[in-house]
């Protein structure tokens, strides 16, 4: 198998190719540049910019019960009603009055913020519970083996809705810091097998035979090869963390007062949105969701191709 | 050979153990750390429903007898571990004085159901589209198709719940908004009834196989890539091997593994996923219940009902865990 | 009458940077009943000839050119055949045998199921009692036992996997057998073993071998005719003898003297100096074993041992066996990596693992490595004068940085390498040779007291091979430096070194001068080991299968009461005699 590719590039021509073909191949020269990774990126980022440019042309405030007549549809469509929907609520209005677009305006960098902040704080107990057992090894590998291995086994959705039924309503950042707890099994799982493989390999070795401190090696050496991983695993994990937050949204529990898009989905279903017809209710808040999930996915997709090269085939 | 060896089936059973202690824990303990008193409530909601409730102090201390609220807290934590034991999970306090565990009893069978058919579905045909999107033999057509189909992957099944809902059930009102089965029929042994119930669960089932099996298909993908490099599937096809016969004894027999042992690891993901689904479609399994439960402040009913659930997950963990020696016979080797 | 036919094969390869032609022009026969060699290094295009002749060429790659036919199936044109045509001809007229002895098996199948699936793939149905009987027959003709056919593979050795292949490859009696470095992953003694099974079953089914391969020792002991390829294209062919005795083309030369003997001349050009012989100085030993074991659960991997190497005159011990025979770990254990079951090591009279604080870090200065895998030795994330820099300062002996960028210099420039082309590479841009000289000049910048080299040109290029041994020998003579040698390959430890030990299953067994432990070796293990590696020499005879086995045979016999054979001492070294 060692043999296919012959080193012998200089003597070669470049006759029968398609300008396709080749486009296509120098798509294995720098693996960043993959379309993939460009397009989830872009995704997520214009979902960004909505939530920063909307506050700046669009008003905030119109989030509040009663900014505008009630289950008004969106520009150009019809309500039940026959009610025509007009510029000052582009995306339509739901049953409280509220602007549909300032919702998703504050709405969607809400769920963001807490996927990405739960996913922050997961990752960091990970990274030190995945180095702590790859390093010491003996007991507390197997303490931290096993409760990871517990941990990951325990929906994080279900203790968090006998969390919140007990205590009402909670912030943001509480919600996030509660998802945390539960995100923090994978990456432990991860760092901690490739600490355990890295510690044989040649240059950790050699930074050992250097006198490298543990600190030296644990940060200088294996840290920076596991960037690729690490980004996968932090991007899973903002997955999961804004899944299991929309999940709470949806069955009502989660921050009672700040709009998200899980809890506008849940007022839209709980109004007999589905119903009533008033799509746009809900199925706006759906579509960025989705956008976001897809984003997320293709990102992901992306930095799987760029940290192994065999999947770049299709 | 041929046996699972004890070491491993011990550490299994200690996972499992573990799990199912350390889930009741922190289903006793956050509601116990929390300002709020079941028994306050259910009096709150007597008041609401009567105007005021004559004694109402001495109700209180009688229902906080009841709930065992006035033990020392390692005593109410031993009484807890016991009953839970024997699925003992109290009394309601929404539907007064039901059972626990027999709501959970009725509401079980239907998310058992549904599951095995969405959960168990979405991995066979999930993984089965993935070693088909790597198959070196598989028609054009489905080439383009599969990846195309994986735009939904990592949508969660509520979202894609209420899009279908909305397309079928209200738009094109081909299946039913909600419920298990139709308010006309009869719950029993009939061919109408279990069309009923096929009719209703079709929709929640398809949500979950929709946005799910594309998890499984591009996992199996990664792992097919790397099985149609190793030499095992080279010498099968120098073999002469028929390539239907490498695709299922060589290379889908292998890739599957880490697939398998995946699965153990998401299902709780997975169930809780479906709970949420079942409370979108107003399915009636242990999601609706939940859902109701919370409505209502129903704090013995959402301890039972989240307990029974990582229960679930927990011995379905376990059960992929004792299968797993008996398709991979390297495991077998190595603790023994 | 000719199996197989090749004419003027080209393959192409299309790439991001133009099409690479990884064979050009390709023209050869293989007769029936004989045995060609294709030889050269990685890259040459020999795996791919062969490749095509399965029709099994790793995409993107395509014929561009010519024919193959095959006589068994009517002469016609292997690649004109139909997807099932061709499913038909693998195996039953042209058998594989792929490199990867380890990994060859489908992990989760019993080996006779393996066997069956082949047989039934071509003739259909037949009956369970008939399969079992023939899966019997081939198993039995490649020396293994009927209950090995209900194992899996996990539960066979490398060797025994590897026969497992040639069982399934001539079950169905092809016309030509393809065996692709069919002993590649293999240590020596089984590699004669499974070469001598692979011989003797092609010659009891009459068809015609191809093998496929890098050492040309290994293709004069097992081939009749010979084709040295070079970048795709087919430089030398003819009779092994002719070829090995009067090479004509200069790649061929080079590829027949890159295999050291042992005896002959060195190819180090340096005579070594005799050691002075120094009477004790009453310093304590450099480095010193005192009753040292390690045990991993219930397996011994290094029984009870000890020694002392004075270090006042530099020398070169090497410690020499297969895998599995504790030399690694013993390279471990010098190194603090691994701490001894019973006993200690002591360096300079100080247990180094009782070594705290400045006293560690100055043990990790004067007792340096170099690994055998040099991809591994350097962190991707770097470029590769990080690996270099970082213990030059760390020790304390860089006075700035120009002083730093000056020694790394200069040790390039003394193991040959131009300092401008390598420092400011990273590790990917760099061949396996380059690196591993990097990494013998990152210890010569350290000039540490004692180098452990675990098996430093194993995974080296043969031809760069000698050059970086060279290098190490340099060390010993140029720096002062003491070298433990450990390795699996007796012909280059009989050049380098002052004295050699032979580790089996942990025991030392025969311990001497290498002119005597290796030219006149007395223990039946050392005999084996030497009489197994093969020479590009055509009048030695390797013995046949049944001799390998019963060699493996006396080996077994060996195990059990290991006993040390004692070939005089060394100044400055001393084994203890048990």
């Amino acid at each position: 198998m060692a043999d296919h590719s012959t080193p012998n590039a200089a003597g070669a021509q470049t006759p029968d190719l398609t300008a396709r073909q080749i486009r296509r191949m120098k798509r294995f020269d720098n693996p960043w540049r993959n379309p993939k990774l460009i397009w989830g990126a872009g995704l997520l980022l214009g979902i960004v910019a909505m939530g920063i440019l909307g506050r700046i042309f669009w008003d905030p405030d119109l989030v509040f019960t009663g900014s505008g007549l009630t289950r008004q549809p969106p520009v150009g469509l019809e309500n039940l009603r026959g009610q025509v929907g007009t510029w000052a609520h582009p995306l339509g209005t739901d049953g409280a009055g509220r602007d549909v677009l300032a919702l998703l305006i504050i709405g969607a960098p809400n769920s963001l913020f807490v996927g990405v902040l739960a996913s922050l704080i997961g990752m960091s107990i990970g990274i030190f519970l995945g180095f702590s057992a790859g390093f010491i090894r003996g007991r507390v590998d197997d303490v931290i083996r096993v409760l990871s291995d517990v941990m990951i086994t325990i929906p994080p959705l279900l203790i968090l809705v006998v969390f919140q039924a007990a205590y009402g309503d909670i912030s943001l950042t509480m919600m996030a810091i509660l998802i945390a707890c539960f995100v923090w099994q994978s990456p432990t799982r991860l760092i901690r097998a490739q600490v355990l493989s890295m510690r044989e390999s040649g240059y950790v070795q050699m930074a050992r035979l250097s006198g490298a401190s543990t600190m030296h090696i644990m940060f200088r050496e294996m840290m920076p090869n596991l960037v690729p991983y690490l980004f996968g695993s932090f991007i899973a994990n903002v997955t999961t963390s804004i899944v299991t937050a929309v999940g709470l949204e949806v069955l009502g529990l989660g921050p009672q007062r700040i709009p998200t898009l899980g809890r506008t989905i849940y007022e839209a279903i709980n109004s007999g949105a589905l119903i009533q017809n008033l799509y746009w209710w809900w199925g706006i808040p759906t579509i960025l969701l989705a956008l976001m999930f897809i984003g997320l996915l293709l990102i992901n997709l992306g930095l799987d191709e760029v940290s192994n090269p065999r999947l770049r085939k299709l | 050979m041929g046996r699972i060896p004890a070491s491993y089936l011990m550490n299994r059973a200690i996972t499992l153990v573990l799990t199912i202690v350390i889930a009741a824990t922190l289903i006793w303990l956050i509601p116990r750390l929390s300002p709020v008193d079941p028994a306050e409530i259910m009096l709150g909601r007597m008041t609401a429903g009567a105007g005021t409730v004559e004694g109402s102090e001495q109700i209180l201390a009688t229902l906080q007898e009841r709930f065992g609220l006035n033990d020392p807290l390692l005593v109410q934590y031993a009484k807890y571990m016991r009953n839970i034991l024997f699925l003992d999970f109290g009394l309601s306090t929404a539907s007064f004085p039901t059972p626990v565990s027999t709501l959970i009893a009725n509401a079980l069978p239907w998310t058992i159901g549904l599951m095995l058919i969405s959960i168990v579905i979405t991995f066979l045909i999930g993984n089965l589209l993935g070693a088909l999107m790597v198959w070196e033999h598989t028609p054009r057509l489905w080439k383009v198709a599969i990846p195309a189909a994986m735009v939904f992957t990592s949508i969660p099944p509520i979202l894609s719940g209420l899009l279908l809902m909305w397309i079928f059930s209200a738009q094109l009102q081909w299946f039913p908004l909600t419920g298990a089965y139709g308010l006309t029929v009869e719950p029993g042994w009939s061919w109408d009834f279990a069309g009923s119930v096929l009719h209703h669960g079709f929709l929640p089932a398809l949500s979950i196989v929709v946005v799910t099996f594309g998890f499984w298909a591009l996992g199996m993908r990664g792992l097919m890539i790397t099985v149609q490099g190793e030499d095992y599937t080279t010498l099968a096809k120098a073999k002469g091997l028929r390539p239907r016969y490498i695709l299922y004894r060589y290379m889908i027999r292998n890739a599957i593994l880490p697939q398998i042992t995946a699965f153990a690891l998401k299902i709780g993901l997975l169930i809780a996923g479906q709970v949420l689904v079942e409370r979108i479609f107003a399915y009636n399994g242990m999601g609706k219940l939940l859902y109701d439960a919370i409505l209502d402040q129903d704090f013995p009913v959402i301890q039972g009902v989240s307990f029974v659930i990582i229960l679930m997950t927990a011995l379905a963990v376990f059960i992929v865990d004792l299968v797993y020696p008996l398709i991979d016979p390297r495991i077998r080797h190595e603790a023994a | 009458m000719n199996v197989l036919d090749i004419n003027d094969l080209s393959i192409d390869f299309p790439t991001s940077k133009g099409v690479v032609h990884a064979v050009s022009h390709f023209s050869l026969s293989v007769p029936k009943g004989r045995r060609v060699g294709f030889i050269g290094e990685s890259g040459s295009g020999k795996t791919t000839t062969a490749l095509a002749a399965m029709r099994m060429l790793a995409a993107p790659g395509f014929v561009a050119g010519g024919s193959i036919r095959l006589n068994g199936v009517g002469g016609t044109d292997l690649l004109g055949l139909s997807d099932e045509e061709m499913r038909r001809v693998r195996l039953r007229r042209i058998s594989y045998i792929p490199q990867g002895a380890m990994n060859s098996l489908n992990p989760v199948m019993r080996v006779e199921t393996q066997i069956w699936d082949g047989i039934v793939a071509h003739e259909g149905h037949v009956e369970p009692g008939e399969l079992q009987r023939r899966s019997r027959e081939v198993l039995a003709g490649v020396g293994l036992e009927p209950h090995v056919g209900q194992l899996y593979p996990h539960e066979l050795s490398g060797g025994m996997k590897q026969r497992v292949c040639i069982a399934i490859g001539v079950c169905l009696q092809p016309d030509l057998i393809i065996a692709d470095e069919p002993t590649s992953a293999l240590d020596v003694i089984t590699q004669r073993h499974v070469m001598q099974t692979l011989r003797e079953v092609q010659d009891k089914i009459g068809a015609g071998l191809i093998l496929i391969g890098h050492d040309m020792g290994l293709m004069a002991q097992s081939v009749d005719d010979l084709a040295v390829m070079r970048l795709g294209e087919l430089v030398e062919f003819g009779d092994v003898r002719q070829i090995l005795e009067n090479p004509r083309h200069p790649y061929t030369r080079e590829l027949i003297s890159s295999v050291p003997l042992v005896g002959g001349d060195s190819f180090l050009d340096s005579t070594p100096r005799a050691p002075e012989v120094q009477t004790d100085t009453g310093a304590p030993p450099l480095l010193e074993f005192r009753n040292v074991s390690r045990r991993y659960g219930a397996v011994t991997a290094l029984h009870p041992m000890s020694f002392r190497l004075d270090g006042a005159v530099p020398q070169i011990i090497s410690i020499v066996g297969q895998s599995g025979s504790g030399k690694s770990t013993m390279g471990g254990l010098m190194l603090g990596f691994n701490t001894p079951s019973t006993g200690e090591v002591l360096f300079k009279g100080q247990d180094i693992n009782a070594l705290g604080g400045a006293a560690a870090l100055t043990f990790r200065k004067e007792v340096q490595a170099v690994f055998q895998d040099p991809y591994a030795c350097f962190n991707p994330f770097y470029r590769v004068n990080h690996a270099l820099k970082f213990p030059f300062k760390r020790f304390g002996l860089a006075r700035d940085e120009a002083h730093v960028t000056t020694a790394m210099e200069e040790a390039c420039v003394a193991v040959g390498l131009d300092p401008s082309l390598v420092l400011n590479r990273y590790p990917h841009q760099l061949s396996g040779g380059q690196r591993q000289r990097l990494i013998v000049a990152r210890a010569l910048m350290l000039s540490p007291k004692l180098l452990i080299a675990d098996e430093p040109v194993s995974m080296v290029d043969a031809s760069l091979r000698a050059t970086i041994l060279k290098n190490i020998h340099d060390l010993k003579d140029k720096h002062g430096i003491s070298i433990l040698y450990i390795t699996h390959d007796l012909a280059t430890a009989y050049h380098v070194s002052d004295y050699v030990m032979v580790l089996y299953h942990g025991h030392v067994v025969e311990a001497g001068p290498p002119k005597e432990v290796i030219g006149h070796p007395q223990h039946a293990y050392t005999r084996l080991l030497i009489d197994s590696i093969p020479w590009p020499d055509m009048d030695r005879d390797w013995g046949s299968a049944a001799d390998a086995r019963a060699d493996l045979e006396e080996l077994d016999r060996i195990s059990q009461r290991p006993e040390t054979v004692y070939r005089g001492d060394v100044p400055g070294f001393h084994l203890a005699q048990a």
